[in-house]
């Protein structure tokens, strides 16, 4: 197991350049990522930067430190990771397949955390090769909260691992809860405050030159604002909420949650505004 | 002096068609629906020129011109001119409060035969002028001299003439709407979103098939062209139902609302009457009697102090009514509870299940226990064919009461919850 410090993050657009570059990486058969683990030892959860992304993301002061918000501290290393030597294909066309977080203890601003991004298996699927990346908050070293992202590079022939399947099912009992908005700079100001600066949430002028019609709102934010309209508004102990990525949702759009909320969670997803095509399939638990 | 108390025999009921607030019956007022309501009543049962005991009904929403709307629509139907007639209000509770008066003054043996009911519109709503405007209009009204009346009205701004004075569905104490209210109260009870649909798709289907049954034949006079409510989606399906968006939220649940237009009973036009008489009266006239009204409760909750929910005075008002009957939640046949909102139907029936509630808020040592959903508005309810707040009681009455001439026997219970946290129920026999 290789642990490597980051101390210092240089700015998004050099990590994302650097990230770029590994496209020409042509890799042979991966059996396996190498075992490494990307720490930033001491991140503060700042005030400010929380009121953004709450802002950006619909969530109000009542829900706290939301449940997705550690991993916008994860994402330098993620990135990170995709330039250097350990990540063996080209970080473009990586496709979010799903998300995963839990919350184990409340988090409460001025915190002091340890996050950590790790390596995790791979798993088969039928458009390629999906590989795992494991995240953890660690405060006083008790772990307080983790993830993991399943991302799929397409195209992988003969993938390895246990097939991936979905965790949530195909049950369609849910109903319309409330609408949203994703407006058509919703890809920038999110893209501003988590540094994923990746070009086809951007603009669709951006998005065009890697062969989509339009901007497409990053997954992490569709979660968060559908999360924001489901989560009690306080800020709680534990929570755990797993997506799923199904279509991508264009910029603007109007789009519709549909869930079967309970008292002690829902499961979810974002849809369409005709409310027939899903965006997002999630389950949260509070 | 004669001080036995009779039985008090429903003989018939009558209704319009109810029409969503702002279709079909947009023009019509208060006293032509209720005036055509009474005159199928009267048509049906052969009471032209005849004088009856008593009529009382009544309109949640009226217009200051409607102070004697009873009195005047009777004079409107060829029923004798010499029938007396009074107007009453107690929200939902209306209808079933009219018929029961009616009823009593039977049962004492004041008068042998009476009419009860309700009417509502919500599209021919009394819109007031603005309160400013209203009070300097008095004011001058009140004036000695055309000097002292012109520099009053001198007062009058065009912005008073924009906002006038509209009625709103909503508690004047909370500031919350009735929708609002059910919302917190589904909440309070974990309701579900899935069990409201469920409720509400039920509630139409069971109205499309009591009218395919030819249920309300000899309940109901077309009227404006409308021979069945037009809330009522006979095709309607539970994906339609989930595909509607919460409508009550915003202000007390923002995003995390269960309450939609489909499991909530829109703002409805309507009229409902109910033909009461002694037995005797009944027998003198060779009219088959359909049910007998033996119990009735009303209640009322304190909503603000006590935060009880505003919809839940029929969950007291039940029990109490139960005791002096000495029977149990179980004793009936049929249950009509009024769907003001799929909400307010759950809430309930989880109320008289749950213990706690029933030990602490009911003062009852066991919890009146579960109902058999199978005998709920067999017939539909206010979800499919809409509430007309007055006429809802009426609408209720005559339906249990052809449902117990049907079966030849057995009892029912009536449940209407109404605003400013009450509610009024009643049992009807066979």
């Amino acid at each position: 197991m290789k642990l490597i410090e980051v101390n210092k993050l240089t700015n998004p657009v050099s990590m994302y350049v650097r990230a770029m570059q590994s496209s020409s990486k042509r890799p042979g058969v991966i059996e396996a990522l190498p075992e490494v683990t990307y720490v930033r030892p001491r991140v503060v959860l700042q005030e400010a930067e929380l009121a953004a992304y709450s802002r950006v993301c619909g969530f109000s002061r009542a829900h706290g430190v939301p449940i997705t918000y550690p991993q916008m501290l994860v994402f330098p290393l993620a990135m990170i990771f995709f330039g250097s030597k350990y990540f063996p294909w080209p970080a473009v066309g990586t496709v979010h397949l799903g998300n995963n977080v839990k919350q184990y203890q409340r988090l409460n601003v001025g915190d002091e955390l340890r996050m950590e991004l790790s390596t995790g298996p791979l798993m088969s699927h039928e458009k390629g090769q999906v590989f795992t990346l494991d995240m953890r908050a660690l405060r006083n070293d008790q772990l307080v909260w983790e993830g993991r992202q399943f991302l799929l590079r397409m195209g992988v022939r003969l993938p390895k691992g246990e097939p991936y399947a979905t965790a949530l099912g195909e049950t369609t009992v849910l109903s319309h809860q409330a609408d949203f908005f994703a407006a058509g700079g919703i890809g920038r100001r999110y893209g501003r405050i988590s540094g994923d600066i990746n070009p086809i949430h951007l603009s669709s002028i951006t998005a065009k030159m890697f062969g989509f019609r339009k901007a497409i709102a990053h997954g992490m934010w569709t979660k968060a604002r559908a999360l924001a309209t489901l989560m009690p508004r306080e800020a709680l102990e534990q929570a755990e909420a797993i997506v799923e990525f199904k279509t991508p949702l264009f910029l603007p759009a109007r789009a519709s949650l549909w869930t079967d909320r309970r008292e002690d969670g829902a499961l979810f997803e974002v849809r369409n505004a005709k409310g027939d095509k899903p965006h997002l399939r999630g389950l949260v638990t509070f | 002096m004669n001080n036995t108390i009779r039985r008090v025999a429903i003989i018939g009921g009558n209704r319009i068609p109810f029409a969503r607030s702002n279709t079909v019956y947009s023009h019509v007022s208060n006293q032509e629906m209720l005036t055509a309501t009474f005159q199928g009543l009267v048509d049906r049962f052969n009471l032209h020129g005849e004088r009856l005991g008593d009529v009382a009904a009544g309109a949640v929403m009226k217009h200051s011109k409607d102070f004697n709307l009873v009195r005047e629509t009777v004079l409107s139907t060829t029923l004798s001119p010499e029938t007396p007639a009074y107007d009453l209000q107690q929200a939902c509770g209306t209808g079933l409060e009219a018929v029961m008066l009616v009823a009593n003054k039977i049962a004492l043996g004041h008068i042998e035969c009476g009419i009860g009911g309700g009417v509502d519109t919500t599209s021919d709503a009394p819109i007031g002028v603005n309160e400013k405007m209203r009070k300097i209009l008095l004011e001058a009204n009140r004036a000695k001299t055309t000097g002292q009346r012109l520099s009053i009205i001198s007062q009058l701004r065009p912005s008073m003439l924009v906002k006038p004075s509209i009625p709103k569905n909503g508690e004047p104490r909370t500031g919350f709407s009735m929708g609002e209210h059910a919302e917190l109260m589904a909440r309070e009870w974990g309701i579900a979103r899935e069990d409201q649909d469920q409720l509400t798709l039920k509630s139409h289907q069971n109205l499309a098939k009591a009218y395919n049954d030819g249920f309300f034949a000899d309940l109901m006079t077309p009227f404006k062209g409308v021979t069945k409510d037009n809330n009522l989606r006979a095709d309607l399906t539970i994906e339609k139902l989930r595909s509607l968006k919460p409508c009550f939220d915003k202000k007390v649940a923002p995003g995390q609302g269960t309450l939609t237009a489909g499991n909530s009973t829109p703002l409805t036009d309507g009229a409902s009457a109910v033909l009461l008489g002694s037995e005797e009266w009944a027998k003198s006239r060779n009219l088959p009697v359909l049910a007998y009204i033996t119990f009735s409760e009303v209640a009322a909750v304190d909503f603000f102090n006590k935060k009880e929910g505003l919809l839940m005075a029929p969950a007291y008002a039940v029990p109490r009514m139960l005791k002096r009957a000495g029977i149990s939640l179980q004793d009936f046949d049929f249950y009509e509870i009024h769907e003001a909102f799929a909400a307010q139907v759950l809430c309930t029936l989880k109320a008289w299940e749950d213990p706690a509630y029933c030990k602490e808020r009911l003062g009852l040592d066991q919890p009146l226990g579960s109902i058999d959903m199978s005998k709920l508005n067999i017939n539909g309810s206010s979800l499919g064919a809409g509430h007309p707040f007055g006429a809802t009681g009426g609408r209720l009455v005559a339906t249990l009461a052809k449902m117990l001439s049907q079966k030849g026997s057995g009892r029912g219970l009536i449940s209407i919850c109404a605003a400013g946290g009450q509610g009024v129920v009643a049992i009807l026999e066979r």
